[in-house]
């Protein structure tokens, strides 16, 4: 079958002193990394020397002691791009904010201004928040159910694009001769009533030079997929595999096709950590410790405590618990533990040393990159960067090979997340409501 | 006898200007409310003229009749931490209202522009008062005067109590142990009150400076009393000197009747100066800005005070129409404010507009005249210091370059930054984390 997408994307995920128990302790990695914005900057720039699409920052505001260091002490996505957005001026920029426990005015305002101030460079990655005990951030006892949160989610994006396009993109004439501003027919309220939310309008800022920011997504249960179908520009997956990543691909442009959207519009990344090393050997990376490895087992069980159960045993009856969090990759674990008769022990180490397949040379991760490139698997590639080694190899060795092979860009075409991604420039609705009419009338 | 006390000064980004036609003015660049390049260029400015602090205003809602400014403007937190990337020194203070926010996002936000800008952030706390806000966030109306308080109140706490989740050294980050982080010193909130309830614990540790500072802008009763037992600065309005000593004077003493020692709370009025080769040179530029202003301006102004109340039904030059019932619960101290002029000078509708389309202010002068107003405000119990906005191009610079030399010759104000954070520079202490207290406490005990 034909890619129908010449080159491939490429996000970087700034994940400061990353997301397992031990990555903070690299010697190359200062302790401080997650708060200090030097180092989202420091690498930012070397993604934009290198041609990256974005960079792509994750989020979520509920930690326990057990949690990851990168969650457990962060800056916060929006200001973080912002001062980002300064110091870089190609790369796009594209943030995390949940739909459960934000109003989707100060929503659509804070990332039309980052649009703003980046030139056109913002994108939004819409999440529901998966961990339980968020709610109790937010002054609810528990999180909304599984299916609401979706449904209101998709509420919460109508009323967001609907703000954002307030203005038509050339209502501000600014003629100072003849006194007029603003262009009052093209300023719109939104008036929106529905089930979660009413919201008047009209949003206090304009349209951006890419028109609005990306939507970027990221689940992967039904509801997530059905959910990034519907309104996905980008979407952040996590497959573990080329089959299971080839599944995901193909059934997440199909709903695509199927609701009469552009499969290509929806630009498919897959997370990456790569393992290279110079020779194809995977390397062993040091004890791993299972007590962590148990303990990174609970979070999308909603911090279950597995420690308590006989490691050597099956893995336990968890079927009482509320799947309420991440609740596909809870039952991505149930299922293979299950499938494969595994033991609990077993278990945390197939989810904490999980096959990764992009492990070996440069040339062998670049081999595989192509691999899920070019079968059908992904658009491209969210690389996690933690560690300035591996960032720098796969910046200094896998980019050049995608690039020799041009499967990755030499240069920037555009400037805006936009134009990087291929994405089309979105109309505003009223001005195409206006033309429509008066192509109708002739 | 050297007084210590020095001159706190602010600038207020605010765009195309504060009013209806200030975009128009020949020098005025007219994309100013949405240019990232026009904000640094004077953030930079206020910096190189050793300013405390910049600050930015904000509302939630709009109509096609608003200012332009307020049409189309970039949002407080995202540009004070793109600006926080383009200086170094100059406190950065973002206005949020607590009406329609959730506090540990607020929390979240400010401490991580804390972190960013090492330790220069400010939060200026404001209620909304224009009714059609709530209308933007699924609400059917908007909290009457007296609960908005009660809830700014707690919402504040919770956002300090947030703020000190990590204690100072919960952060080892200790490589050789392997310790990242000190479990004892990490503590969850558990917060149960009348309007929030959020557990905790803040996902990001104790910022540079301690916490971010205080501000706050009510000049009403309830805003006073929140202002004198909460703020750390306070952003006031004060159109001649004897207002300005009327409220200081009031809100220190409000200040002292909490416990608090009033050198803790810097009070700064509102100023826009309007500088000139001479003083005469001053009042024609004073004038330049009139005859760029029209009623509409005014009458933009006055409706907003009035809750959107549309005046131009009523004739211009009859009395002052009865409207004080519609005022009094969204901007009520400018409600009050008006009518108290209007009883004491019997003015018409006309001359009520015209006064807010153009205050003149007490500091129209020469750069010597400016600054010897600000003198005599600094020393005669009238302010601590000034929030300055610039009423035509060029006022800003004026002010650096003539008016911050003479104030620091007379040993007014400094020559140079001293310390790294906003408290530094406003002379305010570290509060210290509830926790550490406690556990020193018990120590002790």
């Amino acid at each position: 079958m034909t890619k129908a997408r010449k080159q491939m994307h490429l996000g970087a995920i700034l994940s400061g002193v990353g997301t397992t128990q031990n990555g903070w302790l690299d010697p190359g990695l200062p302790g401080d990394a997650s708060v200090d914005i030097d180092w989202y900057i420091d690498n930012a720039r070397k993604a934009e020397a290198a041609r990256f699409d974005l960079v792509f920052i994750v989020d979520s505001p509920f930690i326990t002691p057990d949690t990851a260091p990168h969650f457990l002490n962060r800056l916060e996505p929006l200001t973080l791009l912002s001062a980002v957005a300064v110091a870089t001026s190609r790369i796009g920029l594209a943030g995390t904010l949940t739909a459960s426990y934000w109003e989707p005015f100060n929503v659509a305002r804070q990332f039309a201004s980052l649009d703003l101030i980046s030139k056109g460079r913002a994108g939004w990655n819409v999440v529901t928040t998966g961990l339980e005990g968020a709610a109790r951030n937010y002054g609810r006892d528990t999180h909304f159910d599984h299916a609401l949160r979706y449904r209101r989610a998709g509420e919460f994006l109508e009323v967001v694009k609907g703000l954002w396009d307030s203005y038509e993109d050339d209502a501000f004439p600014r003629d100072k001769a003849a006194g007029v501003f603003l262009d009052k027919a093209k300023l719109h309220r939104l008036d929106h009533k529905g089930e979660f939310f009413s919201v008047a309008g009209p949003l206090n800022i304009q349209r951006s030079r890419q028109g609005q920011p990306v939507i970027f997504q990221a689940g992967e249960s039904a509801e997530g997929r059905a959910f990034g179908a519907a309104i996905a520009e980008g979407i952040y997956s996590n497959a573990e595999s080329f089959e299971q990543a080839r599944e995901f691909y193909a059934d997440v442009k199909g709903r695509a096709a199927a609701l009469g959207r552009d499969p290509d519009h929806i630009v498919i990344l897959p997370g990456l950590v790569p393992i290279i090393a110079d020779s194809d050997e995977e390397a062993q990376n040091g004890k791993l410790d299972l007590d962590k490895a148990l303990v990174q087992l609970g979070r999308p069980f909603n911090y279950h405590d597995f420690r308590q159960y006989d490691l050597d045993a099956p893995f336990p009856d968890v079927s009482g618990l509320t799947l309420n969090s991440y609740k596909g990759h809870a039952e991505r674990i149930v299922r293979t533990a299950r499938q494969e008769g595994l033991t609990l022990r077993q278990t945390a180490w197939h989810f904490a040393a999980r096959a990764n397949p992009f492990v070996g040379t440069a040339a062998t991760v670049a081999d595989e990159i192509e691999r899920w490139f070019l079968g059908g698997a992904s658009d491209g590639f969210n690389l996690r960067v933690t560690s300035p080694t591996d960032f720098a190899r796969f910046i200094d060795q896998v980019v050049p090979i995608l690039q020799a092979r041009n499967l990755f860009r030499r240069d920037y075409a555009h400037d805006t997340l936009r134009g990087h991604l291929g994405l089309p420039f979105p109309e505003n609705r009223h001005a195409l409501a206006r033309e429509q009419l008066a192509v109708a009338a002739e | 006898m050297t007084d210590q006390r020095k001159i706190a000064l602010g600038f207020i980004l605010h765009g195309v200007g504060r009013t209806w036609n200030d975009w128009r003015h020949p020098d005025r660049d007219v994309n100013a409310s949405t240019s990232f390049a026009f904000y640094k260029e004077q953030a930079q400015l206020a910096e190189r003229g050793k300013f405390d602090f910049l600050f930015v205003a904000d509302s939630l809602s709009i109509t096609e009749k608003s200012s332009p400014h307020y049409l189309n403007r970039v949002e407080p937190i995202t540009i004070l931490s793109a600006l926080s990337a383009v200086t170094s020194r100059i406190g950065l203070v973002a206005t949020l209202t607590v009406s329609y926010s959730e506090p540990f996002n607020v929390a979240r936000q400010f401490a991580s522009l804390d972190h960013i800008s090492g330790g220069r952030a400010g939060w200026n706390v404001v209620t909304s008062w224009l009714g059609d806000t709530a209308a933007n966030f699924s609400r059917a109306e908007h909290p009457a005067h007296d609960l908005r308080y009660r809830i700014a109140a707690e919402y504040v706490d919770v956002v300090q109590g947030l703020w000190d989740s990590w204690e100072e050294g919960a952060h080892v980050g200790d490589k050789d142990s392997g310790v990242f982080v000190d479990p004892s010193r990490l503590h969850r909130l558990d917060h149960q009150g009348e309007f929030f309830q959020v557990r905790g614990p803040l996902n990001i540790k104790r910022t540079p400076q301690g916490q971010p500072v205080i501000f706050q802008a009510g000049a009403s009763n309830d805003g006073r009393n929140f202002a004198a037992s909460r703020a750390e600065a306070i952003f006031t309005h004060a159109p001649t000197f004897d207002d300005g000593q009327a409220y200081y004077r009031d809100v220190k003493e409000r200040a002292r009747g909490f416990g608090r020692d009033p050198g803790d709370l810097k009070i700064l009025p509102g100023i826009s100066p309007i500088i000139g080769d001479t003083d005469a040179d001053a009042e024609a530029r004073y004038q330049e800005l009139v005859a760029l202003e029209s009623l509409e301006t005014g009458f933009g102004f006055l409706s907003r005070t009035f809750n959107d109340h549309d005046f131009r039904q009523y004739d211009l030059d009859a009395p002052f129409p009865d409207v004080a019932h519609i005022g009094l619960d969204s901007q009520q101290s400018g409600t009050l404010r008006i009518l108290a002029d209007v009883r004491a000078g019997n003015l018409t509708l006309r001359q009520v507009v015209q006064r807010l389309a153009t205050p003149r202010g007490a500091f129209v002068g020469s750069a010597e005249t400016v600054a010897n107003a600000l003198q005599t405000w600094f020393e005669h119990e009238a302010a601590d210091g000034f929030v300055v906005m610039e009423p035509l191009p060029g006022q800003l610079a004026l002010f650096v370059e003539r008016v911050v030399p003479i104030l620091q010759a007379r040993g007014l104000f400094r020559d140079d930054y001293e310390g790294t954070t906003f408290r530094d520079h406003l002379g305010l202490g570290v509060p210290a984390n509830r926790y550490t207290i406690a556990r020193d406490a018990q120590r002790a005990a």
